[in-house]
């Protein structure tokens, strides 16, 4: 599977757009996410583990806060997106 | 070497700098950096050339970032981090202020939810100051309008152990023993009214970075000024136009002279006859409306971070304002041209001064 970052997530992983990782969970692809760019672990999480807000996580064309959170199972080919939520002004 | 003036001014758009040469005449603008993040504060340490921001972003969350090459770029330090089973969880970054002198590595940090912030490592990590964290007083601190902040980090000019803190809203902290412990240090003299220590909102506190013991602050009701062996706030309110206002400056060399832009109480924006920056050369005993080239009658805004001095003689000064306006003054403060202009809402202005 996949992992593709959008907006201010390249920038947070050093210009990375993509990474292709093993998981069977949305919670063990972000853990893999974050052992190929540390530099994302403080940008999707406060200091105690909790999401930020502001984050958008989908798996393929599905908002994952429908598909059980971080536990949403993930099969060969899913790709997970992150994104930037529309916010702000 | 020649001198140059940096000014790294924070945005609610991102981080811009300012940059002119000793005469102050002509400014060029870089930026922004991190925009659309709001900039709460940026500094530079003039011990080791260092900048520092504060990132407070709702992308990523807030974030402190550090350059080592005077702004080309830029690192992000590790997040200021409430321990395990804290019920806080770091917000954002308020104040940015590098440590004396005589401890070059040292750099602190104030943030919302306040607490206040040591990196030993020149601004990689930090590390929570337990002993403010643990004052007794802190379950009586509560948000000002703009939330619940330490903003203000007066190092002593002689002595690094020598400090104090100011937080919205929960007064004034004093340590002598480089924030091992602390005590509440908010007694006044010739103010009009006694309030509870911590319903002090302090707007911002200055030590001078010269003369030990020499002190200002401008509260959100009043503006005092403390001297060497005091052990209370002078109140020094009487000449100004109003008691309320957040930017505040003193003259590096000249341990007499303060600076501060009064606002309405009630509409927030300068008080009447309109913007203008008031002066003291007597430790606030007077003061003297400066408006000379300021925009007649306008009802500019400048807040906590707004207003800073650089180090040349004559001194220059500067505001920003919520029109996105930094104004200059290369006489002291005695008249103003605007440096730059529609840039956004100007939350901070921090004057380096620079041999390039």
């Amino acid at each position: 599977m996949r992992v593709l970052l959008h907006g201010a997530y390249r920038g947070f992983a050093g210009g990375a757009r993509a990474v292709t990782l093993d998981a069977a969970t949305l919670h063990e692809a972000l853990e893999a996410l974050v052992r190929a760019h540390p530099s994302l672990a403080e940008r999707l999480r406060d200091e105690h583990g909790r999401l930020r807000a502001h984050l958008s996580l989908f798996v393929n064309e599905e908002d994952a806060r429908f598909l059980g959170g971080e536990d949403a199972a993930l099969a060969d080919g899913d790709i997970v997106h992150v994104i930037p939520a529309l916010s702000g002004g | 070497m020649a001198k140059q003036v940096v000014l790294l001014v924070g945005t609610k758009k991102g981080l811009y700098t300012v940059r002119s040469d000793a005469e102050r005449k002509k400014w060029t603008v870089d930026g922004p950096h991190e925009a659309p993040a709001p900039i709460h504060h940026a500094t530079y340490d003039p011990r080791d050339g260092s900048m520092y921001a504060a990132i407070n972003s709702t992308w990523g969350g807030s974030r402190i970032q550090y350059s080592r090459d005077l702004g080309k770029t830029w690192q992000t330090s590790k997040n200021p981090a409430f321990p395990e089973g804290s019920d806080r969880t770091f917000f954002q970054t308020w104040h940015i202020e590098p440590g004396h002198v005589k401890t070059p590595n040292i750099v602190w940090a104030g943030t919302e939810p306040a607490a206040l912030w040591k990196s030993e490592d020149r601004g990689e990590t930090w590390q929570l100051n337990k002993a403010l964290d643990d004052q007794p007083s802190r379950a009586k601190w509560v948000p000002g309008f703009g939330g619940m902040g330490l903003h203000s980090i007066a190092i002593d000019a002689d002595d690094p152990k020598k400090m104090q803190v100011g937080i919205s809203v929960g007064g004034v902290y004093t340590s002598t023993d480089g924030g091992a412990t602390w005590a509440q240090d908010n007694a006044q003299t010739g103010g009009k009214e006694d309030r509870p220590d911590v319903f002090y909102c302090i707007h911002k506190l200055l030590a001078h970075p010269a003369v030990s013991g020499v002190r200002f602050m401008r509260v959100h009701v009043d503006v005092f000024w403390r001297e060497p062996g005091e052990t209370a706030w002078r109140n020094r309110t009487e000449g100004l136009p109003s008691n309320f206002g957040f930017a505040a400056a003193m003259h590096p060399r000249d341990r007499s002279v303060a600076y501060c832009i009064p606002l309405d109480d009630t509409k927030r924006t300068a008080s009447p006859p309109g913007i203008g920056v008031y002066s003291t050369n007597d430790r606030g005993a007077t003061w003297t409306r400066n408006d000379k080239g300021l925009p007649p009658g306008a009802a500019l805004e400048s807040v906590r971070e707004g207003m800073d001095t650089d180090l040349l003689d004559p001194l220059g000064v500067y505001f920003g304002t919520a029109n996105g306006d930094v104004w200059a003054s290369r006489d002291e403060g005695k008249s103003w041209q605007p440096a730059v202009q529609y840039l956004p809402y100007v939350t901070s202005v921090h004057a380096a001064t620079i041999d390039m």
